[in-house]
């Protein structure tokens, strides 16, 4: 059967603003491939002042001259002859401005993806220009060829990409202007884990899709023969079966539907290693999931919980694919907490948690209100399955009350976990390195089944 | 892989193979800066004359050199701050923000040429060493900008005139003094250029 497209790439939406809800997914902005907006043009001013290669050529030149008269020997005269000329040579008119024109050759990168940065400078006349770019975080900048400056950014998020600092030399080397340019921000989005496989609930909604369900209908799964009955389409009569009993048989299918799935990324916890922190693993982990279920059109919900709780009803669709990734990017900005409380997930209405609807959770489970949250759902007879994502331990020192305090934290995570399981809530380990199909397999080789 | 993964790795590959060329064509440079830096300091200083006074030249020339040697292979990029937890690589960064900041190879030129005149040595010798200690500041110039020796193309006719001069300043040495005084009138001229050359030092 094939999937539905979901593109690797999300396309950049204007999130909503911050806060408790749903988010809004705004105008569509530019198309992933299709180069950025440029930045506008803007004209800067020059003070030129003498460069290093100047100051010792004045050095070599003073120095030589000086020791000439003073000792009357003309060879030193002759020392400082060649430095005296590249000096003293008439000097071409040099700007007192130019126009720097910035512009991303992405709009948007997934992590760890190569991006470019396009500079365009106007009216430098004959000067020579050396771009150097001063990074901000998570960002790494790569060897420049020309006027292109690539980059990488390592961690999701709305990323500042820093300054650019242009500096430009005259055409002797005499003289240099530096110039500072502020560089435009760039959505960088979680790279999805590799996952092929998806968890199938046995109660399945009434609603057209690729799952086979237990019901006979107008799929493509054969399930038996039954005898035929007027009305029954003569194309699926079965011809075998039909000469070995003597009476009309009909072949029978599934039916299939689709499913609603609801993920929930908990990203509160940015602690470990940055890159590979529990935030990030949850994030990563709920886009490979959506983008799996999507391509075969489930309808996939998210709610991302990090300083607040922030959601998006299930959909379906490439253009909704998006819209999660956007709202993942709104709440991975970590530029500081939002202004509202964290509100709980008992509040989502219901069109964010439709009965019914398989729940995936990325949790470190270090949040009791996300535990509490999880036990909740459980009890509101959602099928939920934990990935858990915590890849950290308290740092301590190596002595034998940090060993103590750490054992104990390790038990009450236990703890923590085998309540979980206690409540019939499967819970798998996912370190974010390997995908996510070997975790899951035990809960994707059949269908789930749901309980009420 | 995609035809868009591989561009990028295509792209990837160019980008290292050109930081790899630019940080060896640094390397060369500072290395040709370091051995000309010493080549121009032992040069000058042998025979050591001058007493008390030229050692100490010799050595504020050597350290000089030795600072300016360490400042190109240090690069102008800044430590990022999350290194200054650990006193030693604090140290470390403190020196080289040193050697970034002291006029080392200006200080060096200064010695190595004082040094020069401490002795008498033959005319044909200080044009040699003048060679040599402009061949530095080149070198010097090109490490730590990263740039390719082509760009010194605009002022090959400037540096070749220049050490035309400085032959001839050496032959007018070497001539055997006679009616008239060449010496004085060099100086003359000489103190005029650096009259020229004192008003080059106002801001451009």
């Amino acid at each position: 059967m094939p999937a539905d497209p979901v593109p690797a790439h999300p396309v950049p939406i204007d999130p909503g603003p911050a806060g408790s809800g749903p988010a809004d997914p705004g105008p569509s902005g530019p198309r992933r491939g299709q180069p950025a907006a440029a930045a506008g043009a803007r004209r800067r001013g020059l003070a030129w002042s003498l460069s290093p290669h100047a100051m010792r050529l004045i050095t070599l030149a003073l120095t030589g001259l000086t020791i000439a008269v003073l000792t009357r020997r003309p060879e030193f005269a002759g020392v400082a002859a060649p430095a005296v000329l590249l000096l003293a040579v008439r000097r071409p008119e040099r700007p007192d401005a130019i126009t720097v024109s910035t512009r991303l050759t992405r709009a948007s990168v997934i992590e760890n993806e190569q991006a470019e940065l396009s500079v365009t400078l106007a009216g430098q006349g004959d000067c020579v220009a050396d771009l150097l770019l001063h990074p901000r975080y998570a960002v790494v900048p790569e060897a420049p060829s020309g006027s292109r400056l690539p980059f990488r950014v390592t961690r999701s998020g709305r990323r500042s990409l820093g300054a650019l600092e242009i500096r430009l030399w005259d055409r002797w080397r005499l003289a240099t202007a530096r110039v500072t340019a502020d560089l435009p921000v760039i959505d960088c989005y979680p790279r999805p884990a590799p996952q092929q496989t998806r968890i199938v609930l046995s109660r399945l909604p009434s609603r057209l899709g690729e799952h086979p369900s237990r019901s006979a209908g107008e799929g493509m799964e054969f399930t038996g023969v039954r005898e035929f009955v007027p009305g029954d389409r003569q194309r699926r009569i079965n011809w075998p079966a039909t000469t070995r009993r003597g009476r009309l048989q009909l072949n029978t299918f599934a039916a299939e539907r689709t499913q609603n799935v609801v993920i929930i990324a908990d990203a509160s916890s940015d602690v470990g290693q940055p890159g590979a922190t529990p935030a990030d693993l949850a994030l990563r982990g709920s886009a490979a999931a959506a983008r799996a279920y999507l391509a075969v059109r489930d309808r996939v919900g998210l709610v991302v919980y990090q300083q607040g709780v922030r959601w998006v009803a299930p959909g379906l669709g490439a253009r909704h694919y998006h819209r999660l990734m956007d709202l993942m990017l709104a709440d991975a900005t970590l530029t500081g907490p939002l202004s509202r409380g964290p509100a709980l997930m008992t509040r989502l209405p219901r069109a964010a948690l439709p009965p019914g609807s398989l729940v995936l959770v990325f949790s470190p489970l270090l949040d009791r209100r996300m535990v509490e949250t999880v036990r909740d759902l459980r009890e509101r007879g959602f099928p939920v399955v934990i990935i858990d994502v915590l890849n950290a331990e308290p740092p301590g020192r190596n002595d034998s009350l940090s060993g103590l305090a750490r054992r104990i934290w390790r038990m009450e995570q236990e703890a923590i976990r085998f309540s979980l399981r206690e409540l019939g809530i499967p819970l798998v380990r996912w370190d974010g390195e390997q995908s996510l199909d070997g975790p899951l397999a035990p809960y994707t080789r059949r269908v789930m089944v749901s309980r009420r | 892989m995609t035809a868009r993964s591989a561009m990028a790795a295509r792209s990837m590959m160019r980008g290292r193979s050109a930081m790899a060329a630019r940080s060896m064509m640094r390397g060369r440079s500072a290395m040709a800066a370091g051995l000309l830096a010493a080549a121009c300091v032992a040069w000058s200083a042998l025979p050591l004359a001058g007493g008390g006074p030229g050692i100490v030249i010799l050595a504020v020339a050597s350290a000089c050199a030795l600072l300016s040697v360490l400042r190109l292979a240090l690069g102008a990029a800044p430590a990022p701050a999350a290194d200054f937890v650990n006193p030693a690589i604090s140290g470390l960064r403190t020196l080289a923000s040193l050697a970034r900041s002291l006029p080392s190879a200006e200080v060096m030129v200064a010695a190595v040429l004082v040094l020069e005149a401490l002795h008498r040595s033959r005319p044909w010798q200080t044009g040699l060493l003048g060679a040599a200690v402009l061949a530095y500041l080149f070198a010097t110039h090109l490490a730590e900008s990263g740039a390719r020796a082509s760009v010194l193309r605009p002022q090959v006719s400037l540096i070749a005139a220049g050490l035309g001069l400085l032959v001839l300043a050496v032959g007018a040495a070497m001539l055997p003094a006679g009616t008239g005084s060449p010496a004085v009138l060099l100086a003359v001229l000489a103190a005029m250029a650096a009259v020229v050359v004192g008003g080059l030092i106002l801001p451009v």
